[in-house]
């Protein structure tokens, strides 16, 4: 006779009557009253050992005054003891809920195989499953040590192959040239303000991670499973703009960190923050910043592809010809918009909230500082030449809005630019 | 200000009035006439070069050449400047030429003997490293940069001989012929053969990972050793999170001899308490034991022995981030500068504050420990 599973949980409900055996060891002790009735026909026979016999969600059950109900359980309502807290996803709110675990029913797995369906924390494999769990308790602990040691807040940061989302890799030297370079405009609170705000995006992407709430742990479990490529030189470029068809989650209105559709590229985000043109992204910045502030849900849904860090405005490189271009077409855009495919990635560049104020001081300081050094090397892929626009494109960038399906796909020349 | 967490080390009081001799609690030769602004990389003489001659570049834009001689005295001999910080320095084989990398996107080629200096690189973004490649068929420059490429340069010519694709913006590099390894940023490390010309040889999966868990955080500072065929034989990886990978290339048991260990950190091994993390600014081998040293933003340096797999040495912390080091050619001498690498952000940058260059005899303490 098979090993009854709820009795070795202590809550077998046919006591004497089981059909399964009860051992005396390790039963537990509620080897007392229960209820005596018939089996009922829900389908949930899972596989052996039950036949036709299957367990009755105790939430269905009428009454119950025979049923002893260990008190470990009584916090919970019936159908939760099989829920998320069946899969892995259990331990950080149930103290006694390893008893639910696999782990404990290993030699009749099979018999809950029906219940992994349900989990939505189940990954089809219960080893890939635990080894995600433990990923997941890693990070925690790796953001619990990064608040408290002091380390160097700008590093990318990865558990396996490819790199967590939503962190900005600056090195210090980078940050120290920006600050040199800014230094002769005299707008070092400018320079301020952006550090500010990058180290109020680590420090809110880390307690995120910490906090590891539900959203969080789908998130990261998702990218663990589809590791981002390494970031492409061209990182925006091949963004995937589906996530514009799909509704963003709720998560990024708020904090910018769940990147749940973000499943590829975020590493790209990072290539954003080389400080090579600042006098220029500024420019864009500050182009965008005085148009409309994005609309939460049109520009907040452009954050899917790119990690919130990506909203610095140090931007540059090849990536920011598509974060420029959706700078400019961020104000004509009402919300809800659909942007254009190569728009698509860096409009998430303007997606924070928080960022639009911090934006125009931002702007103004590199603004003045562009002067400097405003037209440096990679200019050219920051911004197009008059030669290279066509009449249309010229005529698009000097209106005052952009016509809706006329947007042009190349960045401005740096001269049409206001700041 | 608490931007950066709570960490103190050596921030709070520790500018200006240096009443307590932190500055130099190693009590070492301090060189003369040390650059005004934070030193970002130090480089001694080759062989080939009578004396030992020292090159350190800075963020004040200039290169500085001193003469040590051997009773620890130093000299300042000459200088050149950049428009931009400079980032990287190098010699060629011979001793004749010096290499410099700034910030202003361009490396220079320094002839000391006429002191002049010609810009013989070009990239679009700040230049971080640069070396000097000398192959059996041919010598060059090998530049890598934030703008995401590696290029190679003869120094005749205003174009690149070679340019190649970085998976990220370069943080670091070494050259020991014929093998090149570059780190970037989000963990890229990519091994380089120079054989005939160069060429990619292997991308490797950044080795900083703990164990169990696998995370890894940004490459700082990278540098390759030999084995006792005088052969490059691997690399030791720094990171800002106080840790040091020693990696082989070709290890004979890759999960038995390539290992991680921790370093710059507040408390040692002990775990339990939180610690102090910094990050590891340089690391330099020692030409003749093999044995390593690496520098942190903690304000020590310290001395390894990566076959023993034990430390030798902690220096005594110094009141400022050590940011670079070097060992003279002979490995007598042990250079280490101690100035501001900015681990802190912007707020605790004192311009005032003076930098140092402090030489310390190393013959004794970098001798490896028992080797079986």
């Amino acid at each position: 006779m098979p090993v009854c599973n709820f009795w070795m949980q202590g809550r077998c409900r046919y006591g004497d009557k089981c059909w399964n055996e009860h051992p005396k060891a390790g039963g537990g002790g509620y080897g007392g009253e229960y209820n005596s009735r018939p089996p009922q026909q829900s389908n949930r026979g899972g596989g052996g050992g039950f036949g036709n016999r299957v367990w009755v969600n105790p939430a269905q059950r009428s009454g119950g005054g025979n049923y002893v109900q260990p008190s470990s359980f009584s916090s919970q309502q019936g159908g939760n003891n099989w829920g998320p807290g069946g899969g892995g996803g259990g331990r950080d709110s149930q103290a006694q809920s390893s008893n639910f675990s696999f782990a404990a029913s290993s030699p009749n797995q099979n018999r809950f195989s029906a219940l992994n369906t349900q989990s939505s924390f189940d990954k089809g494999g219960r080893g890939e499953g635990e080894d995600n769990e433990k990923h997941l308790e890693t990070i925690q602990k790796d953001m619990e040590i990064w608040e408290t040691s002091g380390q160097w807040l700008f590093s990318c940061y990865s558990v396996l192959k490819a790199t967590i989302s939503g962190f900005t890799e600056l090195s210090p030297e980078e940050l120290r040239l920006e600050y040199y370079n800014t230094k002769p405009s005299g707008d070092l609170q400018g320079y301020a303000n952006v550090i500010n705000q990058l180290v109020n995006q680590w420090r809110s992407r880390v307690q995120e991670l910490r906090a590891m709430s539900g959203n969080t742990r789908v998130a990261m479990l998702a990218e663990l499973d589809n590791p981002a490529p390494q970031a492409a030189s061209g990182g925006f470029g091949s963004t995937p703009v589906t996530g514009f068809g799909s509704s963003a989650p709720s998560g990024f209105g708020t904090g910018f960190g769940v990147p749940a559709q973000v499943p590829v590229q975020d590493t790209s985000g990072a290539s954003n923050f080389s400080f090579a043109g600042p006098g220029a992204a500024s420019a864009a910045l500050g182009s965008a910043a005085s148009a409309v502030p994005p609309a939460p849900t049109g520009i907040g849904s452009m954050a899917t592809t790119v990690p919130s860090a990506a909203g610095f405005s140090f931007a540059t490189s090849a990536a920011n010809k598509e974060t420029t271009t959706a700078g400019f077409g961020a104000p004509a855009s009402a919300s809800g918009f659909s942007f254009a495919s190569t728009v698509a990635g860096g409009g998430g560049a303007f997606g924070g909230s928080g960022f639009g104020s911090a934006a125009p001081v931002a702007a103004s300081g590199f603004g003045q500082a562009s002067g400097g050094f405003g037209v440096m090397a990679p200019a050219d892929s920051l911004f197009t030449p008059h030669s290279q626009l066509s009449e249309e494109e010229l005529k698009e960038f000097g209106g005052k809005r952009f016509t809706l399906g006329q947007i042009p796909l190349k960045p401005p020349p740096v001269n049409m630019l206001v700041v | 200000m608490s931007l950066f967490g709570t960490s103190t080390g050596f921030g709070a009081g520790g500018f200006g009035a240096a009443t307590t001799d932190t500055h130099n609690p190693m009590k070492d030769v301090e060189v003369t006439s040390p650059p005004d602004d934070s030193i970002s990389c130090l480089a001694f003489s080759p062989p080939a070069m009578p004396g030992n001659f020292l090159i350190g570049g800075s963020w004040a834009n200039d290169v500085r050449c001193w003469e040590v001689q051997d009773n620890g005295q130093t000299v300042p001999k000459a200088q050149q400047m950049h428009t931009g910080p400079v980032l990287d320095v190098c010699w060629s084989e011979d001793g004749s030429k010096v290499f410099t990398a700034s910030c202003d996107k361009t490396a220079k080629m320094w002839d000391l003997n006429s002191n002049q200096a010609i810009q013989i690189a070009q990239h679009d973004a700040p230049i971080r490293t640069v070396h000097w490649i000398k192959a059996p068929n041919y010598n060059c420059i090998m530049t890598g940069s934030w703008d995401k490429t590696l290029k190679f340069w003869d120094t005749r010519s205003p174009n690149p001989m070679m340019s190649l694709q970085l998976p990220e913006r370069c943080y670091c590099a070494d050259v020991v012929y014929p093998m090149a390894v570059v780190a970037s940023a989000e963990r890229g490390l990519i091994v380089y053969q120079l054989e005939n010309q160069p060429s990619e040889f292997r991308r490797i999966d950044s080795p900083l990972k703990h164990q169990v868990t696998g995370f890894t955080y940004q490459h700082r500072c990278i540098a390759i050793f030999k084995d006792k065929q005088n052969k490059p034989a691997g690399f030791a990886l720094g990171s800002i999170e106080g840790r040091v990978a020693i990696h082989y290339i070709n290890p004979p048991n890759p999960a038995k001899d390539n290992f991680t260990f921790k370093c710059h950190r507040s408390n040692g091994t002990n775990t339990t308490t939180p610690q102090d993390i910094y990050a590891v600014n340089a690391i330099s081998f020692h030409p003749v034991h093999g044995t390593l040293a690496t520098v942190g933003s903690d304000g020590r340096f310290s001395f390894w022995d990566k076959d023993a797999r034990t430390k030798l040495k902690t220096s005594e912390q110094l009141d400022q981030p050590i940011t670079a080091c070097s060992f003279n050619n002979n490995g007598n001498i042990f250079a280490y500068a101690s100035s501001y690498d900015w681990s802190k952000g912007h707020e605790y940058y004192n311009p005032q504050k003076k930098n140092y260059i402090f030489l310390r005899n190393a013959t004794e303490e970098l001798k490896p420990r028992n080797k079986k």
